[in-house]
């Protein structure tokens, strides 16, 4: 018996297009699949223990009650449910919305600043350095810097009644919501300048003549920002969206814990420092666990529509 | 050839990593044990100095290695510790709920609880329920509580007799409109955090509750829209509603600013407690012990059982923890803390109020408010401010923070408190 190499003759129809032909592997082929496992193992490990276990631990402790530091029983549902009578859970995810819609601020601002110090405005040098020092300095000296500088008698507003602005010299930190922005205020102008140099690495990388060329057409300041800028950026300012809606909750915690303790009252507590009161003042592990798996929902929802952007922006094949 | 090299070099680490474990375990035979404490220094950084060195020279095999912590801070501290069953050998709580809250990290001295403390005044703060045949989780060696201290020099400036301060509810609130006509706050106060619930909050209670309500209190059965409870929230609102605070009291702490305040010279009173920080000894300093007078926090209902009372309570409880591998060591330690040499160094060097009774007397301080605290200690009742649980005094530090700024009723008020006492795991176990 023979055996024949010519091609076999499609029994169905002639006009499919041939199924392709598999190719053997190549021999390098699993030596680089292994490669690249062991590359991407060290990371796996580590976020496997440090990020998946911690949270699948908050998930099964946030169905548990707890006396004090003692043992824990099964409790279903119930911290869940309890959420939802507890004022103060309600309250720290309204002052959660409240800090959220302060996005676009954090968003546009070190935008603005970013491109002012790109263009090379009087004083550029000196602002480049001078945003980004806040940044360096620990979040909980800033906290205790500015407890000072709010003081109802402190310098802020011994400069605002100077000047003859004596109605803008609130008590800052004792209003419901002046509280609350102030705090957001505070947060702002510590991280503001990571994001100046975030944009201003994006900025880097727009040609020089299309903002030229921009200029030379008689466009003006937000009209380069909004027509060119923006459109060529896109990927940084998605980038820097995702961190500050992820972050923004996070980068507030150590600001509440030296400025106002989540006070006056519940006019800044939010849900992160809720689950910290919670849990090691109250002791109460279960509760304080749901309500830190309720914010990972909270900020989860928040960033995916940002990352999701991110994403299509990252894949998008150029035309 | 190289990689096998590499996995030998390996596996003898991993072997020796595993043997120096295994031998640093428990008390060590031949060596000195150093026991870990963990302590906000009541009393001061050079009373701890000194009993660490007094405790090392007396015990050549065991060395202490102390984690300071501030006050303010020491629960976030204390509690990752707790839930981690890992940290100190030796840590310390507030006698009350504080410390019942948190029994569980520390081993129950037992039957040894009794002979420990067989020098102290009392112990009970330490033992569940302040009761000393229910198990005991550590050792006290101070008393604590809180009186009103005033600046001399600010009621003489205001047209008062420094001599005969406010007695009474109302001479106070005379006092204050005084005081404020004088250019000065009248009593130095910071909302933020919870001292003012443990520090105000019992010297208005005394003027309504019983001490079985106290007790009641501390079981979590007394009501929080019970009318004497509400009333004792009435009172306290009314020291921030009728200006006899400092303005911006919601949103700075007593301590340091409610303090500062005080030791500026800036009020006339400020209500803090006889030991360890803010006590007669840090205000004398700064004021001059000539200008610093004392006095029991004005009564407001004289013919209360409790009104003319000193709401006490042991001090900071040192207990040995449950992970701690040297617990033997740690029991020294603790035991010596309760015994007269430490009792001496505690007058001398933290200026505080002993607890051991065999304390040469010849060492208390001369200074004239230590001399009237002694007085006013003479006649104990419970404390109710010890008797919350942590969203009790949570709730209440807010809630008062809300009805100063004028964003909350006093009824409203004792509906959040009645709400932090039901979800205080603590007082849930107990009903």
């Amino acid at each position: 018996m023979t055996i024949s190499t010519a091609p076999v003759s499609d029994p169905v129809g002639t006009d499919a297009p041939p199924a392709p032909a598999r190719r053997p592997p190549r021999p390098g082929r699993a030596r680089e699949w292994w490669l690249g496992a062991a590359l991407v193992l060290p990371a796996l490990v580590l976020a496997v223990l440090f990020k998946l276990v911690p949270l699948v631990r908050g998930v099964l402790t946030s169905f548990e009650s707890s006396s004090g530091f003692g043992g824990s029983e099964f409790a279903g549902a119930d911290n869940y449910t309890r959420m939802f009578d507890d004022p103060m859970v309600l309250t720290s995810f309204r002052n959660a919305l409240l800090v959220v819609a302060t996005l676009p601020v954090w968003i546009v601002l070190p935008l603005i600043l970013a491109l002012l110090i790109h263009q090379r405005s009087p004083g550029w040098k000196f602002f480049r350095a001078v945003y980004f020092v806040p940044y360096t300095i620990a979040p909980i000296v800033v906290g205790i810097m500015f407890r000072q500088i709010l003081a109802p008698d402190g310098p802020l507003n011994a400069l605002l009644r100077f000047v003859g602005l004596d109605p803008l010299a609130l008590e800052w930190l004792n209003g419901r919501y002046s509280a609350l922005f102030s705090l957001v205020a505070v947060a702002l102008w510590s991280f503001f300048g990571l994001g100046v140099m975030t944009y201003l690495a994006g900025l880097a990388t727009i040609p020089e003549e299309n903002l030229e060329a921009a200029y030379l057409d008689g466009a003006g300041f937000f009209r380069r920002l909004w027509s060119v800028v923006v459109p060529m950026l896109r990927p940084t300012v998605a980038y820097w969206s995702v961190l500050c809606a992820s972050g923004v909750l996070i980068w507030l915690f150590p600001l509440i814990y030296a400025l106002t303790q989540g006070g006056p009252g519940d006019a800044t507590m939010l849900p992160e420092y809720l689950v910290f009161l919670t849990t090691f003042q109250f002791l109460d592990r279960g509760y304080g666990s749901a309500i830190g798996i309720a914010l990972f929902v909270f900020v989860a929802v928040l960033s995916i529509f940002s990352v999701r952007h991110m994403f299509t922006e990252g894949t998008r094949k150029p035309r | 050839m190289f990689r096998r090299r590499l996995a030998g070099v390996l596996a003898a680490g991993m072997a020796a990593a595993a043997l120096l474990t295994a031998c640093g375990g428990d008390d060590a035979a031949d060596g000195p044990v150093t026991l870990k404490v963990l302590t906000w220094e009541p009393g001061g950084v050079e009373y701890w100095k000194q009993v660490k060195t007094s405790f090392e020279a007396g015990h050549q095999g065991i060395k202490l290695e102390m984690q300071s912590v501030p006050f303010d801070k020491y629960p976030e501290v204390q509690g990752p510790y707790i839930t981690s069953q890992s940290g100190p050998d030796v840590m310390a709580n507030n006698a009350g709920l504080e410390l019942f809250d948190r029994r569980g990290a520390y081993v129950p001295l037992g039957d040894k609880a009794a002979e420990i403390t067989k020098d102290l005044v009392t112990y009970s703060g330490a033992c569940e329920g302040f009761d000393t045949g229910k198990p005991c989780y550590g050792v006290p060696f101070s008393y604590q509580g809180n009186v009103l201290y005033y600046n001399k020099a600010v009621l003489t400036a205001a047209g008062l007799d420094p001599e005969q301060p406010p007695a009474t509810w109302d001479e106070f609130g005379a006092a204050c409109e005084a005081v404020k006509k004088a250019g000065k706050t009248c009593l130095a106060l910071g909302l933020s955090g919870t001292f003012p619930a443990y520090w105000d909050f019992p010297e208005i209670a005394r003027n309504y509750l019983s001490e079985d309500d106290i007790r009641a209190l501390l079981a979590g059965t007394l009501s929080w829209k019970d009318p004497k409870l509400v009333a004792v929230l009435g009172k306290l609102a009314e020291i921030t509603t009728k200006g006899w605070a400092n303005k911006n009291a919601p949103s700075i702490t007593m301590l340091p600013d409610g303090a500062d305040i005080f030791q500026r010279g800036d009020a006339a009173f400020a209500g803090t407690i006889i030991s360890d920080a803010v006590n007669w000894e840090a205000f004398g300093k700064a004021l001059g012990d000539d200008k610093l007078g004392v006095t029991r926090w004005p009564t407001i209902n004289p013919a209360a059982p409790l009104a003319g009372k000193f709401s006490g309570i042991e001090g900071a409880v040192y207990g040995v923890t449950q992970w701690s591998e040297k617990k033997q060591a740690g029991l020294e330690f603790i035991s010596w803390l309760a015994g007269k040499e430490n009792g001496e160094l505690w007058v001398k060097y933290g200026k505080g109020q002993p607890l051991n009774k065999t304390v040469d007397k010849a060492l208390l301080p001369s200074s004239p408010a230590f001399l009237k605290i002694q007085e006013l200690v003479a006649q104990p009742t419970l404390h109710a401010g010890v008797m919350l649980s942590g969203p009790e005094a949570d709730a209440l530090a807010r809630g008062w923070q809300q009805v100063t700024l004028g964003q909350l009723s006093v009824d409203k008020w004792a509906d959040q408190m009645q709400q932090a006492l039901e979800r205080s795991p603590t007082k849930k176990q107990g009903k």
